[in-house]
């Protein structure tokens, strides 16, 4: 695998030459947090901070994007098609949690049976450029689920933090071909190679939180009609928080707006904690109450989920539990369902 | 065409204010008062502009603070909400408990910054066929004035 | 506080032993520094995961409506004024619900801490009386509750409870001397062009997750109106528009029920002023009707009933 370094104090500039080329999207200081935007100077982009509040699956996956117009004329019904990516883009500084969520997401919106144009066409024009983890949060559990501070997974290319300097891992052809091109990558040096392993090494010892995820599935497995279910829910407020802050979540509904003549179809998020995602047109609910709805979610992440795609469907990240009013932690409820 | 749009709003676009721009009002008139006096001003040939679109209810109290931001959201210039005159409501109270919504509404609309002159509301009595059209003139140039309706506009995007 | 909460935990052990209630409301420990979570007891050896700290911030009267059960609830005293409101709807009957009635200093807003440490997490926390402990991987730092405190807490003129079946602990001291409606005025005074750019800056951070609504006891409506699609009322989307309407509706559906407990803006994961438009109707309410919500088993809510000489001048 390729490696090569950048200078930190030659980022900036970096990334300035790149937004001539390619919708750039970086984190960026939002009030009091931390949001994916597309950048127009490569001083706005936020080099160290944990992690953004929402997650970058909304470059690939908007909250709210327009599947088509319509509008009717003297001659009929006329379409109008969305609008494709026309520039390539960069994605800068994603943590590999949220990379790794884009191979989740790869699963559903890429398959051999469905194939989703908004996603592919954003997936495929977008270059993912992870920064990896020094120091972890408290509440990071990502090598619990195949992941880690330094995984590669769903990244072109992996950014590690040395000190003054980052080394840069190629993790698939296309990023390779990028380092290629950009002469700001210099040839590294095996004493920065070394310092590379220690950090990564490091890092993976400071995920203190850990969850013993290869047998919830079995467990899980057992459990539909446990009485578990009838208590983990009591306190949940049955809010879209942790659906709408995780970076694996991808319910939708599609929603028709129509003014007069003319009409947009749009795809939004939706989630399944809200009592009207499964209710039906003849007035039946078949998750009628929070009871269902809670069991439904951990049941989708940890074993409907690697039933169809062979993994869980959580990445680790801490959202959920750090932004979740009422404190109703997935750690501790997997861990609960361990001890059953 | 055959082809069957459900959800379809009535109401126009939100417009630029260009060359012979008009304002566009939504009045919701109470039926045994406010729409009376509005029937009376037509019926004695009186004139007042053509800009506003009038929606009869059964009493003010029946006006929901939604159907007024809605009315903002797409394409309403102004807005005027007019019932009986306190003591005279046909249901007896319901223009007392809708003055109380108004007062409310009004103040945050207000507050937020939302133009004062965008929605108006009055007291209009059956027999007052003549202060309609003049409220009617009052409100078409208060909202001329301030131009298209630009807060609460929905926009296309 | 320790006491505070061994007073709490031999309180609901009595009531459940007792069977004077099949169900206890309270707080336990979060899983985060500085964060307590809901707790659901059903038995005496349950009552041991109580505790109180001032970490205990969210309305537990959310959890109140359609039990078949007789409900201890520990509650503070915005907790218990948002009970008064849900009686007087109707929501529940005062027969139901032992109030278990805990004064209060006010609650630690993690988030305005969070922004003090500018990004560096806190691992640790321990409250004392007037300071808290924070612990972190490379430094220890003590701050002073009282600098600390939800913005509905510094305004907070109900630290006691008003109805209550058994008080634990004496009652502190009110907030005196300060005017709740401070910051409404300052808002006010700001040219309309500012206020709107202001209003609309903070909830074009909305992500609709409904977490302002689920979190207010107040809000319970079957059908809340951004779920109504025939017709609809406001998009789904994250539009501006139809987010700006969410809130003001919202808000002014609040208006005589809200009783600033901020449980609204504590759920927001965005962090939006939602109690700039809430407090706004507060004053309003007190001001035109006098009227203040949660205070009163029997005055009438504002908005369903009416004064004859109430204010119009702003009516032609």
């Amino acid at each position: 695998m390729k490696e090569m370094k950048i200078a930190k104090n030659e980022v900036v500039s970096f990334l300035d030459s790149l937004i001539r080329e390619y919708k750039v999207f970086a984190p960026v200081k939002r009030d009091s947090f931390v949001v994916f935007q597309e950048i127009h100077s490569g001083s706005e982009a936020l080099l160290d901070y944990a992690n953004s509040k929402k997650p970058p699956k909304e470059i690939f996956f908007p909250q709210s994007e327009v599947m088509f117009a319509y509008s009717l004329h003297g001659e009929g019904l006329g379409i109008e098609e969305p609008a494709f990516e026309e520039k390539p883009r960069v994605i800068f500084g994603i943590r590999p949690c949220d990379a790794r969520s884009l191979v989740i997401l790869d699963d559903i919106f890429n398959s051999e049976m469905y194939k989703d144009v908004y996603y592919i066409d954003k997936r495929e024009k977008t270059l993912v450029i992870a920064t990896g983890c020094n120091q972890p949060n408290s509440t990071c559990f990502c090598t619990s689920l195949g992941g880690g501070p330094f995984s590669r997974d769903g990244s072109d290319l992996l950014l590690v933090d040395i000190g003054q300097e980052y080394v840069v891992q190629a993790v698939t052809e296309k990023g390779e071909q990028f380092l290629k091109k950009h002469s700001e990558f210099k040839d590294v040096d095996e004493h920065s190679l070394s310092l590379m392993r220690n950090v990564i090494e490091t890092a993976g010892a400071l995920i203190k939180s850990k969850v013993e995820t290869e047998e919830i599935k079995e467990k899980l497995d057992r459990m539909f009609d446990d009485p578990f279910w009838d208590l983990v829910h009591e306190k949940c407020l049955g809010c879209a928080i942790c659906t709408y802050l995780c970076p694996t979540c991808h319910c939708f509904d599609i929603a028709d707006e129509a003014t007069d003549h003319r009409g947009k179809r749009i795809r939004i998020w939706d989630s399944c904690a809200f009592p009207m995602f499964t209710l039906e047109a003849s007035g039946v609910n078949p998750r009628p109450t929070n009871k269902e709805r809670t069991r439904q979610r951990i049941m989708h992440k940890f074993k409907y989920f690697v039933d169809n795609h062979g993994m869980a469907a959580c990445v680790g990240c801490g959202r959920c539990i750090k932004e979740c009013p009422v404190n109703l932690d997935i750690r501790a409820v997997l861990n609960s369902i361990l001890n059953r | 065409m055959g082809l069957k749009i459900t959800g379809v709003n009535q109401m126009q676009e939100p417009r630029e204010k260009v060359d012979g721009w008009e304002p566009k009002i939504i009045a919701f008139l109470c039926n045994w008062c406010s729409y009376a006096g509005a029937d009376l001003a037509g019926v004695s040939r009186l004139q007042y502009p053509p800009n506003t679109r009038i929606i009869r209810v059964p009493c003010s109290s029946r006006i929901n603070p939604l159907l007024i931001l809605r009315a903002l959201q797409h394409g309403a210039d102004g807005i005027l909400v007019s019932g009986c005159h306190p003591g005279d409501c046909h249901y007896i109270s319901g223009n007392y408990v809708a003055r109380r919504k108004f007062a409310i509404l009004n103040n945050l609309l207000d507050y937020l910054g939302i133009e004062k002159g965008r929605v108006h509301f009055a007291w209009v009595s059956a027999a007052e066929g003549k202060r309609f059209a003049e409220l009617i003139k009052e409100t078409t140039e208060e909202v001329r004035a301030l131009g298209p309706a630009k807060e609460l506009v929905k926009k296309q995007d | 506080m320790p006491d505070t909460s061994v007073m709490i935990r031999d309180t609901a052990k009595k009531l459940l032993d007792e069977k004077r209630v099949d169900l206890i409301i309270g707080f336990e420990r979060g899983t985060l520094p500085l964060c307590s979570s809901p707790c659901f007891t059903r038995r005496s050896e349950e009552a041991e995961r109580l505790i109180w700290n001032a970490s205990c911030e969210n309305n537990l009267a959310k959890y109140l409506r359609r039990r078949e059960e007789k409900v201890g609830i520990v509650a503070k005293g915005c907790d218990i004024r948002s009970i008064i409101g849900l009686i007087k709807e109707q929501q529940i009957d005062r027969e139901q619900v032992f109030i278990i009635g805990v004064p209060c200093n006010g609650m630690i807003d993690r988030r305005k801490i969070e922004a003090k440490l500018d990004g560096k997490e806190i691992l640790e926390a321990e409250e004392e009386d007037e300071t808290v402990i924070l612990k972190g991987r490379d430094f220890t730092e003590a701050i002073k509750k009282e600098e600390f405190l939800h913005n509905s807490c510094k305004t907070c003129n109900h630290r006691n409870p008003v109805i209550y079946d058994v008080l634990i602990g004496d009652k502190v001291e009110e907030n005196q001397g300060f005017d709740e409606y401070k910051e409404v005025k300052e808002f006010e005074a700001q040219s309309a062009d500012r206020r709107w750019q202001s209003f609309t800056n903070e909830v074009s951070k909305c992500i609709r997750c409904y977490a302002c609504r689920n979190a207010c006891p107040l809000c319970y409506c079957q059908e809340c109106f951004v779920d109504s699609s025939q017709p609809q009322w406001i998009g789904k989307t994250t539009n501006l528009s139809d987010t700006s309407i969410f809130h003001i509706v919202r808000a002014f559906h609040t208006a005589g029920r809200c009783v600033d407990c901020g449980a609204c803006e504590r759920a927001c994961p965005m962090g939006i002023d939602i109690r700039k438009l809430t407090k706004k109707i507060e004053k309003d309410v007190k001001e035109l009707f006098h009227y203040e919500a949660g205070v009163s088993l029997e005055d009438i809510p504002p908005l369903a009933t009416f004064n004859p000489d109430d204010p119009q001048e702003f009516i032609k």
